[in-house]
């Protein structure tokens, strides 16, 4: 157990003087690191420093600054834990032991040299779950509804992949390189799981490959309107986003750089559902929608370039000129140098923390460039860094939902279908846990992805994560659901260092131990102890972390 | 001294919620050079009621041209038959369903806004709703426009109901990197359950889970955030089950989740919650076939249910306080389709109604027989200047700087 790892800073119980003049002299550090988290949000937003020193009250001394950033963290569990919450979604017990064995390069290879693990227990578990990843309307006998089952799906695979980097990628650029599956609509929703694959197939790929691939996906095709772009009329949105939020941000290309190359993707299409059969006369407008549907579900779409459709003059792009269609505009983009600046630093971001020193992004740069933009090494180069493994860098995100519910099956060991992720206790339909809690997989809330970081976390937010915990643990009528990893321990005291050291590193507050091992003694039953300690961690504000 | 959590544990709450730590240290600072005795000044002020019509409401449909040839050619079966619109004013008619805004129409409560849009119409829901939701067509700005505003009607107080959203998330006009305010979709997920029940705060669960945020200290990680979010969670949690326990609805609000919604915002109002501006979504006008049937429900379910939000205030003496406004991100295409319903169109109309509104018809109405970009309604009136006559005359602070420029005023807010 690691009850007391922390530098002093943490350990004051403090004022709200006490309080103003910490962060004040965090923010007078410069990177505004020791509170991390506070400093902004994640990827689209970018992270505003704290005013630095504006908000000490009279009479406050500013402390000695502690740079986080260059505080390792010591326990060997810690980092092995953290290292599997950053790049996958939580270890299980087991994974934590064997991993804190490891050297962070042994470590960081592990999770990166995937392809070689065998992942057919998950195979086998999702093709038991019998799930409808195609059919929209009404789903083949035994399956559930489209949306519902593609959410399952891939929360199973977060959960109880052998692959968790390569799950985690995948989560990484949904989040990035996104689609909204409402705009996609419901008919066509199963193109998401295709976006998702393609996703999943690149996920450590070359960055140059992955952003030409998206580009001609069915789902981003409809999704940023390339596919409505005529010579005549050339659609803005693809081009606009393609070099603001997947890859160069904003400031780094003109007006005229997006009207050019948005006539470069005029034209690109992809092939249309088989009509079914020629003679419909005669049924009804149901039958007609389930053959719509049917034809849909069976449809595999390729991407095709209308040559009536594209624009094949000169195009002004970056400085250059030339006849380019798309991919030259994608090929021009990742020479840039911002194109480097920005992914990297979005990879940091995602892993480490949200406040990477100009240096830390030269040498991502460095290595993006020399391996030919392999994200494999870009990840590999953060996930060896001391700052990945600084105190900085530990509990310095909020997890987001998904995290929150798959590090619980995961830390936990629990057996689930994701049914329970789903509902919406008390209703009929509703938006599911997901969407109280402010994420549903498939539907990020704007081309932007999700904003994350602290958004993460509101009253609202707050109320549908606890209460997700009580009906994820609990049963209407006061029973409890069993936790096989926690019902068997043989004391109150052993249940809850069991979930602390599960859940939470064994690395909480000075009294919260003790505040739990009072409400655990107050319950006799074995099972619904174990439920009510589980929800308690994992309600804590230190689970809320990651 | 007194210590952060003493201003909270008095019953005040000390930030709005989901704040950035760094407005919440000026807001610590601001609020100590407070008298905590402070009558809640912002519970006397105007409150700003929006509501979102989604999908794309049909303008001429709402508002109907009755005796315009060609609305009339142009929809052969969707065109609502003269005698049945319901007269207001200049050949103008409320579709029949609107029968509540007639009654508040004639009692001068009532002021519809023609031809609202702005410069290049944008036909994507999500690109045209977010340009509506910033407030600004070049997208420029990040946050939302009421987010701007919130953040100067924000008060040393920091009500957590300044600005509060029916819904499941903060809407993007509401979204300011200062301010955020409560998303409630069901009171009864306001608060902590037991069992899949609301149950006290007393209960043993719940006391502990309080117990570890109280102990997380506040220089750990997240911690002014952690703490602060869950202590105005609960105490919001209190505030608002202590409005619904004073609060009885004076009418009976029609069985729709919007009515629903509207009595949830009454109940706020009723309450004295110290809400500035309150949020609720009416989604479903995406009407590309059978529209006839789905706006009638539509139009049917927003009159019904502003029309009790609107007596249930007048009931409570609330009524001079609150102003509705309604928007949508466009209108609809003029021909109708193949399918009996319309296409995305560009501009559409907006409704305002209270007790301090004018009544009349604002905006020049927009002329059919000259469409734009392929047969839609071009917009006579920048949304912005519906925007920027609420802001400024009715929540009383300037919009220029709000808005990123001056817009012309309309007069529909009673001065």
């Amino acid at each position: 157990m690691d009850e007391h790892p922390r530098p002093g800073l943490f350990e004051r119980r403090s004022t709200r003087r006490a309080l103003l003049a910490g962060t004040a002299t965090a923010a007078a550090a410069g990177a505004a690191v020791a509170v991390a988290g506070f400093a902004g949000t994640s990827g689209h937003s970018p992270a505003k420093p704290a005013a630095a020193g504006g908000d000490t009250v009279d009479g406050a001394t500013p402390e000695p600054a502690v740079d986080l950033t260059r505080v390792a963290i010591a326990d060997p569990r810690r980092r092995a834990a953290h290292l599997l919450r950053r790049a996958g979604f939580g270890g299980t017990f087991a994974e934590v032991e064997a991993f804190a064995a490891l050297s962070p390069t042994e470590a960081a290879d592990r999770l990166l040299n995937y392809e070689a693990v065998d992942n057919s227990a998950l195979d086998a578990r999702l093709a038991r779950m019998n799930l409808n990843l195609k059919k929209a309307g009404t789903p083949p006998p035994g399956q559930g509804n489209v949306l519902q089952d593609m959410q399952r799906w891939w929360m199973a695979r977060m959960a109880y992949t052998a692959r968790p980097l390569e799950e985690r990628m995948t989560y990484i650029w949904h989040g990035l390189l996104t689609s909204q599956v409402s705009k996609i609509n419901g008919d066509r929703a199963k193109l998401m799981v295709t976006q998702n694959e393609l996703f999943r197939a690149h996920a450590l790929g070359r960055y140059d490959d992955l952003l030409q691939a998206v580009s001609k996906d069915t789902a981003m095709l409809i999704y940023l309107d390339t596919a409505e772009s005529t010579r005549e009329h050339p659609n803005e949105n693809y081009a606009r986003e393609l070099m603001e939020l997947y890859s160069m941000g904003v400031g780094n290309y003109t007006e005229d750089d997006v009207r050019e190359s948005a006539r470069a993707f005029t034209g690109w299409r992809f092939t249309p559902p088989n009509a079914g059969r020629p003679d419909v006369s005669g049924l009804t407008q149901a039958e007609l929608r389930e053959l719509r549907t049917q034809a849909i579900a069976d449809w595999e779409p390729r991407f095709v370039l209308n040559p009536r459709l594209h624009d094949n003059g000169q195009k002004k792009f970056l400085g250059r000129t030339g006849n380019f269609g798309g991919e030259e505009i994608v090929a021009i983009i990742m020479e840039q140098p911002a194109t480097a600046k920005f992914i990297t630093r979005r990879l940091f971001t995602e892993f480490a923390h949200f406040n990477p020193s100009d240096q830390t992004i030269d040498r991502l740069v460095e290595v993006w460039n020399s391996s030919g933009h392999s994200v494999r090494e870009v990840v590999r180069a953060i996930l060896v860094s001391d700052e990945f493994y600084s105190e900085a860098s530990y509990r310095g995100f909020v997890r987001s939902p998904i995290e929150f519910m798959i590090g619980m099956v995961r830390s936990l060991e629990i057996e689930t279908d994701f049914r329970p992720m789903l509902r919406t206790p008390g209703r009929q339909g509703g938006q599911g846990a997901g969407g109280l809690m402010g994420q549903v997989l498939f539907e990020p809330p704007s081309v932007a992805g999700w904003p994350g970081g602290q958004t993460w976390l509101s009253s609202s937010t707050f109320f549908a994560r606890v209460n997700f915990l009580d009906s994820f643990l609990f049963t209407q009528r006061g029973g409890a659901n069993p936790i096989p990893a926690l019902v068997g321990a043989a004391t109150p005291e052993e249940c809850v260092d069991r979930a602390l050291a599960r859940l939470v590193d064994g690395n909480v507050a000075a009294g919260a131990r003790d505040a739990l091992v009072a409400y655990a003694r107050g319950i006799t039953n074995p099972q619904l102890r174990a439920a009510g300690v589980a929800y308690l961690v994992l309600g804590s504000p230190e689970y809320q972390l990651a | 001294m007194i210590s952060r959590r003493d201003f909270v544990k008095g019953g005040v709450a000390l930030v709005s919620i989901g704040t950035t730590a760094q407005s919440l240290l000026k807001g610590a600072v601001a609020f100590a050079a407070q008298n905590p005795a402070a009558v809640n000044a912002a519970a006397n002020g105007k409150i700003l009621i929006l509501v979102q019509m989604a999908g794309g409401n049909d303008g001429l449909n709402t508002l109907v041209p009755y005796a315009d040839p060609v609305y009339r050619s142009a929809r052969p079966t969707l065109a609502i038959p003269e005698d049945q619109a319901l007269p207001l004013a200049e050949g103008f008619g409320l579709h029949p369903a609107m029968t509540g805004f007639k009654g508040l129409w004639d009692a001068g409560k009532l002021a519809v806004v023609r031809g609202v849009g702005y410069p290049n119409q944008n036909y994507s829901h999500f690109k045209s709703m977010a340009i509506w939701q910033a407030g600004d067509p070049d997208l420029a700005m990040y946050d939302g426009w009421l987010g701007r505003t919130l953040e100067r009607l924000e008060t040393a107080q920091h009500d957590p109901f300044l600005g509060f959203n029916i819904g499941g998330s903060t809407p993007a006009e509401m979204y300011s990197e200062r301010v955020s305010i409560p998303s409630v979709a069901d009171p009864a997920d306001y608060g902590v359950k037991v069992n899949w029940k609301a149950a006290p705060e007393t209960d043993a669960r719940t006391a502990t889970l309080m117990k570890l945020y109280e102990q997380y200290p506040s220089v750990s990680p997240y911690g002014v955030l952690l703490e602060t979010t869950v202590e105005t969670a609960m105490s919001s949690s209190r505030q608002l089950a202590a409005a619904a326990g004073t609060y009885t609805a004076a009418v009976t609000y029609p069985q729709t989740s919007f009515a629903s919604g509207l009595s949830v915002l009454a109940e706020a109002i009723v309450g004295n919650l110290g809400m500035r501006v309150g949020h609720i979504t009416l989604g479903g006008f995406d009407t590309h076939s059978r529209q006839l049937e789905d706006q009638q429900e539509l139009l049917q379910t927003l009159d019904q249910g502003l029309s009790a939000f609107y007596a249930d205030l007048a009931a409570h003496g609330k009524a001079d306080d609150v102003l509705v406004l309604t928007w949508s991100e466009f209108g609809r295409r003029v021909q109708e389709n193949a399918n009996e319903g319309s296409d995305h169109g560009a501009a559409s109309v907006c409704f305002a109604l209270g007790n301090g509104v004018r009544q009349g018809l604002y905006g020049d109405a927009p002329n059919l027989a000259k469409l734009v970009d392929n047969g839609n309604v071009p917009y006579t009136t920048d949304f912005r200047s519906v925007y920027a006559t609420v802001i400024e005359r009715w929540l009383g602070t300037p919009a220029d700087v709000l808005l990123g420029q001056a817009f012309p005023q309309l007069g529909f807010v009673a001065a």
